[in-house]
């Protein structure tokens, strides 16, 4: 779903062409939203045909029901900020540290040698398996949902950023030690930047698993959060609310890959133009 | 002031590296060369012969197994202030504008900003890229990106430039507009250039003095002073001087390839 909704947006700048292509352009777009509309008519036709228990499949008028007034009576705008909340604070954490040590570990060798093998053994563990013994450490409440978010999205920030730093053009580092520059000059105008589309496509998974660790930590044992929403309906069944929240979930999630988006474009605009370039 | 003192003494220098599978590959066996103050020196030499390796001494960026650099009266031991360098692809930081990477040696050696930025924009202007000063190299041609990389290694107004085959991935065409450019430049900005290529019509055109070297290990075959008057174009191609000189030239090659690497 996301990457339908990206490229509905790339194709929004060029949209400005001529006019046979710009129709053909806009009927293009028609398919995918038609398409949907079919498959809910097909759908809400199936339940109510084969009247089908409700518990089990939820026609998608009743879904709606559920959403909407779960949107009017600000019951998951709360439960949303709880979610945002937390895999926004585990992202945070997870950039900051995953960008210091992966700095670290690329700049002195020791280090490298000492941590960077714990580290890739821990970035092939499964580490959602961990979220209950982070709930009984950390407690029912918000801290261990951060801790959780923080944790699986740390190991894709720290590689992509060890990996940034490490695939530095020799060229460019001649640069500017021929102008006598000191290593942390080669760092902060050389390696730095050079590593910024890395730990792009770094946050960009960590953005998503973020979510996945504080809607993980909520199912284990959560008092509040979209999580939490999801296993209590589930608990009583009532299963279009589950649908509901599910619906909020898929938002929430291309919202905010496709900001990340954005500020990717905004700061490494030279990424894939000069990749292009390079080679031509 | 006839009787300069060097401004570049290489003496006996060697270089010998160490494979990966342990062998020892020499790469440069005791090169010798004195190069006067604004000399233009042309090294030509076939492919691995260590004329890049060479140039990395000089910069400071590599170190010498055997033998002395001497920059005037100083031993070269790590990259200098009063050197410049252009590489071989023009390195240009893409992230930065063309100003930018001009303004780059300004912002690693300490300089005045404002002073460098005036000076950067007449370099630019002498290398003609006035007007692409907020472009970004990915909207430059190749001969344009050149440009702006000897533009930034004019900046900190070193007295030595050391020029890596900085045309050697242009186009025929683009390759000889830029070396009568560079011609231009060095007879305004007073410098000694110490140049490689493996283009024999090239070196005729630009060098005082060729200095033709073998393939491996590196040893200098053969230094030729080119005695044709300045400023030169390429019709000096038509002069038996200039054709007697690549033939020496291509014969010293020739000779050197010899038991060595093919040319």
């Amino acid at each position: 779903m996301a990457t339908d909704v990206t490229r509905a947006v790339l194709t929004d700048d060029d949209a400005e062409g001529e006019g046979p292509l710009r129709r053909s352009r806009y009927a293009e777009r028609l398919l995918a939203p038609l398409s949907l509309v079919l498959l809910l008519g097909f759908w809400e036709f199936v339940v109510h045909h084969y009247a089908i228990n409700a518990i089990l499949l939820p026609p998608p008028s009743k879904i709606a029901q559920a959403l909407a007034s779960g949107l009017a009576s600000g019951l998951y705008l709360k439960h949303f900020l709880v979610t945002v909340g937390e895999a926004g604070l585990g992202f945070c954490i997870a950039a900051v540290s995953g960008v210091i040590m992966g700095t670290l570990v690329t700049q002195f060798w020791l280090l490298e040698r000492t941590f960077y093998p714990y580290l890739v053994a821990l970035q092939s563990m499964p580490k959602i398996a961990i979220a209950p013994l982070i709930v009984i450490w950390f407690g029912y409440g918000g801290t261990s949902k951060v801790v959780i978010a923080a944790m699986i999205s740390f190991f894709p920030i720290l590689v992509n950023v060890v990996v940034g730093l490490r695939t530095c053009d020799r060229s460019k580092i001649d640069l500017v030690r021929s102008l006598s520059g000191s290593p942390w000059q080669i760092f902060w105008y050389v390696k730095l930047p050079n590593a910024l589309p890395f730990m792009f496509a770094g946050f960009n998974i960590a953005i998503i698993f973020c979510i996945l660790g504080a809607i993980v930590g909520e199912f284990v044992g959560g008092e509040a959060g979209l999580g939490f929403l999801i296993v209590a309906a589930n608990t009583t069944l009532d299963v279009a609310q589950v649908f509901a929240v599910l619906i909020v979930l898929a938002v929430l999630g291309v919202t905010v890959f496709l900001a990340l988006q954005v500020i990717h474009r905004k700061v490494v605009f030279w990424a894939e133009s000069d990749d292009i370039n390079r080679y031509s | 002031m006839a009787v300069a003192t060097p401004l570049i003494t290489i003496a006996g220098v060697g270089k010998t590296y160490r494979t990966t599978s342990g062998g020892v590959v020499k790469a440069l066996d005791s090169v010798s060369l004195e190069v006067q103050p604004q000399e233009f020196v042309v090294v030509v030499g076939p492919s691995g012969c260590g004329k890049t390796t060479l140039l990395r001494i000089l910069a400071g960026l590599a170190a010498a197994s055997a033998g002395r650099v001497r920059l005037r009266d100083e031993d070269v031991r790590g990259p200098r202030r009063d050197v410049g360098v252009v590489f071989q692809d023009a390195v240009l930081l893409p992230w930065r504008t063309v100003l930018g990477n001009v303004m780059l040696p300004a912002l690693i050696l300490g300089l005045d900003q404002v002073a460098s930025r005036r000076r950067a924009l007449e370099l630019l202007e002498l290398v003609g890229l006035q007007g692409f000063e907020d472009k970004y190299p990915h909207e430059l041609s190749g001969g344009m990106r050149q440009r702006a990389s000897i533009a930034r290694a004019l900046l900190h107004d070193p007295s030595l430039l050391l020029m890596d085959e900085p045309f050697g991935a242009l186009d025929a065409m683009t390759r000889e507009a830029m070396n009568l450019e560079l011609l231009g430049i060095w007879q305004k900005a007073k410098k000694t250039v110490f140049f490689i290529t493996h283009s024999i019509p090239e070196a005729v055109l630009l060098a005082d003095r060729v200095v033709v070297m073998s393939a491996r290990p590196g040893r200098i075959v053969e230094t030729l002073a080119i005695d044709i008057p300045r400023p030169r174009g390429f019709e000096i191609f038509g002069q038996p001087r200039a054709a007697g000189y690549v033939t020496r030239i291509r014969e010293a090659l020739g000779g050197a390839s010899q038991g060595g690497a093919a040319l």
